[in-house]
């Protein structure tokens, strides 16, 4: 039986020997540059609702700095030997910001919802195993599964998605708007596309936590205004900056820029189910066609590391497996075996809802025509992209994944056969029987060596083309004290201050 | 002016509010992608878009979503809620049509303040250097783009002179200088543009006027010059110069748009976009009715304002 207490109170005691130097009070202005598409944790997929959600709603458990697992509603917790159980102890005496207790019945409503199909969320996957959740008592939550699933508390630990909020807002139709929960701030005021108000939450559980009164998101839509807007004082704090600008900013004395390898990926996601790209050897061709460096260059004006496998190099789990190296002569050959010795036709679909995969998919068309594939680059706004995307009519697009912690969030959902958001069609018996084993393995090494080979055979046989893993980056003033950029893009204003 | 011509121009504006209600309902489920797609994410499946597609009452046949919207705006002045934000539109039309209102106004104005001068002072004295200065002045003015001009403008007076700020808006209750230093960028980005262009109608306007046989009469019968233009130029230019200045609101009502955005000025024109990137088909429907009115109304005033410029013209 795996006993995993957690270290609250030592938190809590160096929180509190640190506190004495933080100045409490005042206003961040913080800019984003997308406004929330909603607010409601179970429907919204938005990085920019999340990030609005990380500060207000708390998860059973949460990742620390280093991407470990560790308390947060949840004191403690408990993994039965045979995996299909799991038991919740919850924090005593924490409050909704609206002064409401928090009581195991909230969490097995929240999740009841999520898991409901009649709520239509596209997060109830992160669940996927669970077949009951009780509330024996008000600190205890047990969670039932039908078959085990180690990346549960990953899931639980890294997605605001599985954040608990109180369920009330369902009934009264706030939820979207003003989802009310435990965490150090409380939205007091929403203007959809202006503006959104975070206060203090005065219940919060964490003593002396958080430092700043108040945070004051705005919404300005061009990433050059919100450069404009950092440097002249207007905001304090910006969630992006233009990728051309993270130079010239970093020379000046007053902003910072914060970056931290994210546990993300850009790729390049390729139809196998029909014409030439069905055929193995011409997706490696075109691995071997593409210059990442260069991609990455352009795409991020270099504030990114090539990869060629997904996990990035910060992560225990990376693998650093590369076996495509910059090889257009190979990529001819391949292509000439595969029975396209002049190439052939196809089309790329990039998005303009993310510019960077714009601009990669104009570098990978010259790299592509280099060998001899002759492609055509769509671009299509993000609903539209989705459509197609989802409705698989395309040969090859761009895109990204974000927010990625366990490895199973890295494989599971995109390349199972018929899992989800396998949208490239692409189906490997050997891979889909790995996948589920080690869903099922808790022990580290073990577990490491499945997705060694899952890794592997998905880089080999390409039906994911991995560019670089991006940097995260945030820009502020010099006086923005104790907020972190993390490596799973997480925004927390927490333990933020204002050295003023 | 009689009641009855009143009446008749307000019934086509109905009309003509009907007929672009029709056409956008018809119109919008044409665009692929779908409000649902949109709250999923890279993470929808077809049950949870479907799911969510009948929650927002889209699984209905487009003429009954059709009627219960236009029913909830005759009966109820209600716009419908919007599908992302799931809040009540008329609130956020409320909302934001006082943003967009002053700045359409104050640029309009800054408009004028240009074109009117420029434009007189080239036509004075066709072919002169500074007929051709203001020639220059005016196509640049058309040719530079709204998105260009308001970032060169926050790089000049935001950034390097450090005079107003960047970005947002203040309404004018929060005293007139808070609002007059939010709102100078973004109008004369949309200013300065229209101005451009007006200032080039102007110029013509004036020159056909002074063209007329019967401003040579005048100045032959001996009339000061003054008197000229003020009694026989510049009111028969007026007419034409009406008009221009009509049609130059659809021109503002789209630069508003992408300037809103920049600016991030919480107006109609960033609900239009929202709602057109996001599919928010009723707050995108009622974008486009209120600019529909907006438009409606104004050539309905310009038609109007004919009357009291030139006595020949009479409605009846």
């Amino acid at each position: 039986m795996t006993r995993i207490t957690t270290f609250a109170l030592a938190l809590l005691v160096a929180l509190a020997g640190f506190a004495a130097a933080q100045t409490r009070g005042g206003t961040l202005v913080a800019a984003w540059e997308q406004e929330p598409v909603g607010l409601d944790p179970h429907i919204t997929s938005a990085r920019s609702s999340y990030q609005v959600l990380e500060n207000v709603i708390d998860t059973l458990l949460t990742l620390d700095a280093e991407q470990t697992i560790v308390a947060s509603l949840a004191e403690s917790w408990e993994v039965a030997d045979d995996g299909l159980t799991v038991t919740f102890t919850l924090r005593e005496g924490v409050r909704f910001s609206n002064g409401t207790d928090l009581v195991a019945d909230h969490v097995v409503t929240v999740f009841d919802r999520l898991l409901d199909e009649e709520t239509g969320s596209g997060n109830a996957w992160r669940l996927a195993g669970v077949t009951d959740i009780a509330a024996p008592d008000d600190r205890t939550v047990v969670m039932t599964l039908e078959s085990p699933n180690p990346s549960l508390l990953g899931h639980l630990a890294s997605s605001q998605a599985l954040g608990i909020f109180d369920p009330a807002g369902v009934d009264d139709g706030t939820i979207n708007t003003r989802p009310v929960g435990t965490g150090p701030f409380m939205i007091t005021d929403f203007q959809p596309g202006t503006s959104l108000m975070l206060e203090r939450n005065p219940h919060y559980w964490q003593e002396g936590l958080p430092y700043l009164d108040a945070v004051d998101i705005r919404i300005i839509g061009d990433e050059t205004v919100i450069r404009s807007s950092l440097v002249t004082g207007d905001i304090d704090w910006a969630f992006t900056v233009p990728a051309q600008s993270v130079e010239e900013l970093e020379a000046r004395d007053d902003v910072v820029i914060d970056s931290a390898a994210a546990g993300a990926y850009y790729y390049i996601g390729v139809n196998t189910e029909e014409g030439p790209l069905a055929d193995v050897r011409v997706r490696q061709a075109i691995s071997f066609a593409i210059n990442r460096d260069n991609v990455a260059t352009a795409a991020e004006f270099g504030n990114a590391e090539v990869t060629q496998d997904p996990i990035p190099s910060s992560s225990a789990w990376d693998f650093g497996y590369a076996p495509y190296g910059y090889d257009p002569e190979r990529a001819r050959s391949l292509l000439a075996e595969a029975g396209y010795p002049d190439g052939f036709e196809m089309e790329i679909m990039p998005t303009s809802f993310i510019q960077p995969t714009i601009r990669a998919a104009q570098v990978i068309q010259a790299d592509l025509a280099a060998v001899g594939i002759r492609t055509q680059i769509r671009t299509l706004e993000w609903a539209e992209w989705l459509q197609e995307q989802g409705e698989g009519n395309y040969d090859t697009y761009v895109c990204s994944w974000n927010g990625l912690v366990d490895p199973d969030d890295f494989f599971y959902a995109q390349h199972k056969t018929g899992e989800v958001f396998n949208f490239t069609g692409y189906s490997n018996p050997r891979v889909d029987e790995l996948l589920d084993e080690a869903r099922m393995i808790p022990e580290f090494d073990a577990r490491r060596e499945l997705y060694e080979e899952i890794n592997a055979t998905i880089v080999d046989e390409a039906p994911y083309i991995y560019l670089y893993n991006p940097l995260e980056i945030h820009a502020y003033h010099p006086d923005v004290m104790g907020f972190e950029a993390r490596a799973d893009q997480a925004v927390r204003f927490v333990t933020t201050w204002l050295d003023r | 002016m009689s009641l009855s011509y009143l009446l008749r121009r307000l019934g086509t504006l109905l009309l003509v509010l009907v007929g672009v209600s029709i056409l956008t309902f018809a119109i919008i489920p044409l665009i692929p992608g779908s409000p649902a797609r949109v709250m999923l994410g890279v993470q929808a499946t077809p049950a949870t878009v479907a799911t969510l597609e009948r929650q927002m009452g889209l699984d209905r046949p487009l003429p009954v979503q059709y009627l219960s919207w236009v029913s909830g705006i005759v009966t109820r002045g209600d716009f419908g809620t919007s599908l992302i934000s799931r809040q009540p539109i008329s609130r956020e039309v409320a909302r934001r049509l006082p943003a967009t209102l002053n700045l359409a106004v104050v640029a309009l104005l800054i408009g004028l303040a240009i074109a009117l001068p420029a434009g007189f002072v080239s036509a004075m004295k066709p072919g002169s250097a500074r007929d051709l200065g203001v020639s220059i002045m005016s196509q640049l003015g058309v040719s530079v783009p709204d998105f260009w001009m308001g970032i060169l403008l926050i790089l000049l007076f935001s950034e390097t002179l450090g005079l107003l700020p960047s970005s947002g808006y203040r309404p004018l209750s929060d005293g007139f200088v808070p609002w007059a230093r939010h709102i100078i960028l973004p109008a004369l980005t949309v200013g300065i543009i229209s101005g451009s262009i007006m200032a080039r109608f102007v110029r013509s306007a004036l020159l056909e006027v002074l063209h007329q046989d019967y401003v040579r009469t005048a100045h032959a019968k001996g009339l000061p010059g003054a008197v000229v233009l003020r009694k026989h130029v510049l009111r028969n230019a007026a007419i034409s110069i009406a008009t221009i200045v009509g049609l130059q609101m659809a021109t503002l009502l789209s630069a508003v748009v992408v300037v809103e955005i920049i600016f991030a000025w919480p107006g109609l024109g960033q609900l239009a976009l929202t709602a057109t990137l996001q599919r928010d088909y009723p707050a995108l429907q009622a974008a486009v009715l209120l600019s529909a009115v907006a438009f409606a109304v104004v050539n309905l005033l310009t038609d109007l304002s004919y009357m009291f410029l030139d006595p020949r013209v009479a409605y009846d």
